[in-house]
């Protein structure tokens, strides 16, 4: 796969990788709707959270590949506050975390200055790689109650956003073979989930149309991945 | 009189959730496990009469799996159904090792599959395996 964002060979993959994924939430809401014709109940804000899931990976595919593709296309970067994008992809996520059991933590303390971004592309990738690890998380814990950290923090590099999770098979190795396997494999992140992990390659085009790069990342002991981010010169509002 | 006992391994807490509803609905009991450790671990706390597989599971794949559970005497004769999003055309080169070796008695896609096909499918094999029981 060609490193350049708007390589046709990155868009190929990536269409088959969202395909496949997109099979997921289908399958679950066909499962769901015949659940309640059957009258073994189903409940309708399930089947709405699975659709919107769905419909949340189809729009920052098609966010990702518009960025990657058109140059001109909106990507002037804006001072963006961390806090206030991880808030938001934090309510956009809290239905499907309550249907896999998993549990959302917002870590957002500390004061850092807003950064340079394209806010709208950074939200879509962060609900992008949440949705992905959410997904996945329930297989490693064997039914128990996870936790998934949406956090912000410092770094030698500047201000990193990302999502982190007890997750020790997350590695830079692993994510190195998925850039390589994705399109290709049904499962190229086998170590960490069943899925095509789609979100997670939909945010990587997303980060590489904005100059950034996804990383394996550490914080407080746990695993994850995130995007180191410029701080903004301007000045930040109170 | 107890529920014959079925183990579902599904790597995905939604779907494994349908699954658990339509087969207990049907009158079996259900034990869910995530991965084919996790499987190997409930199979050995309780028979199951049937397992239910998907082959992408997070780890250890469920090929993987059905040779480890194969390779102990108590679960030789347990039927498997595979329930999976891999097309079967994709493991056709396998069948014969699946049917023959493995003792995988019925293929289903699970995107093309509803969950009465699948409840059906369970249901028929519990009466062949019964029927086979009572002429041995």
């Amino acid at each position: 796969m060609s490193s350049y964002p708007n390589s046709p060979a990155l868009s190929h993959n990536l269409l088959l990788s969202i395909t496949e994924q997109m099979k997921l939430p289908l399958v679950q809401i066909a499962r769901q709707a015949e659940l309640a014709q059957m009258g073994l109940g189903s409940d309708f804000s399930s089947i709405r959270t699975l659709a919107e899931n769905g419909i949340q990976l189809i729009d920052g595919y098609s966010l990702g590949l518009q960025l990657a593709n058109m140059h001109n296309y909106e990507l002037a970067p804006e001072s963006v506050s961390v806090s206030s994008v991880l808030y938001e992809a934090d309510q956009q996520l809290r239905a499907l975390a309550r249907l896999y059991n998993v549990e959302i933590e917002l870590n957002i303390c500390g004061r850092f200055e807003p950064v340079l971004a394209h806010k709208h592309g950074l939200q879509a990738a962060i609900v992008g790689l949440a949705s992905a690890l959410i997904e996945a998380l329930p297989s490693q814990a064997e039914g128990k109650q996870t936790k998934l950290q949406l956090a912000t923090h410092r770094c030698r590099y500047g201000i990193v956003a990302g999502v982190y999770a007890d997750l020790p098979n997350l590695s830079s190795d692993t994510l190195k073979r998925g850039r390589k396997l994705y399109g290709n494999s049904r499962q190229p992140l086998v170590t960490i989930s069943h899925t095509p992990g789609a979100g997670i390659f939909v945010a990587d085009t997303i980060f590489r149309a904005m100059q950034l790069k996804l990383h394996i990342s550490r914080h407080h002991r746990l695993y994850g991945l995130g995007v180191v981010l410029q701080p903004s010169s301007q000045l930040a509002m109170i | 009189m107890n529920k014959p006992l079925l183990l579902v391994v599904e790597p995905d807490g939604v779907l494994a959730g349908s699954l658990r509803a339509a087969l207990s609905g049907s009158g079996y009991d259900v034990v869910h496990a995530y991965t084919a450790q996790e499987a190997v671990i409930k199979a050995d706390q309780s028979i199951p009469a049937l397992v239910i597989l998907e082959l992408q599971l997070v780890g250890h794949s469920g090929m993987e799996f059905l040779y480890e559970f194969r390779s102990y005497s108590d679960w030789e004769r347990v039927p498997v159904i595979i329930y999976s999003s891999v097309p079967p055309g994709e493991f056709a080169g396998s069948r014969e090792t699946l049917l023959e070796q493995l003792g995988v008695r019925a293929f289903l896609y699970k995107p093309n599959t509803p969950l009465t096909e699948l409840v059906q499918t369970v249901n028929n094999l519990r009466q062949m395996v019964s029927r086979s029981n009572e002429s041995i």
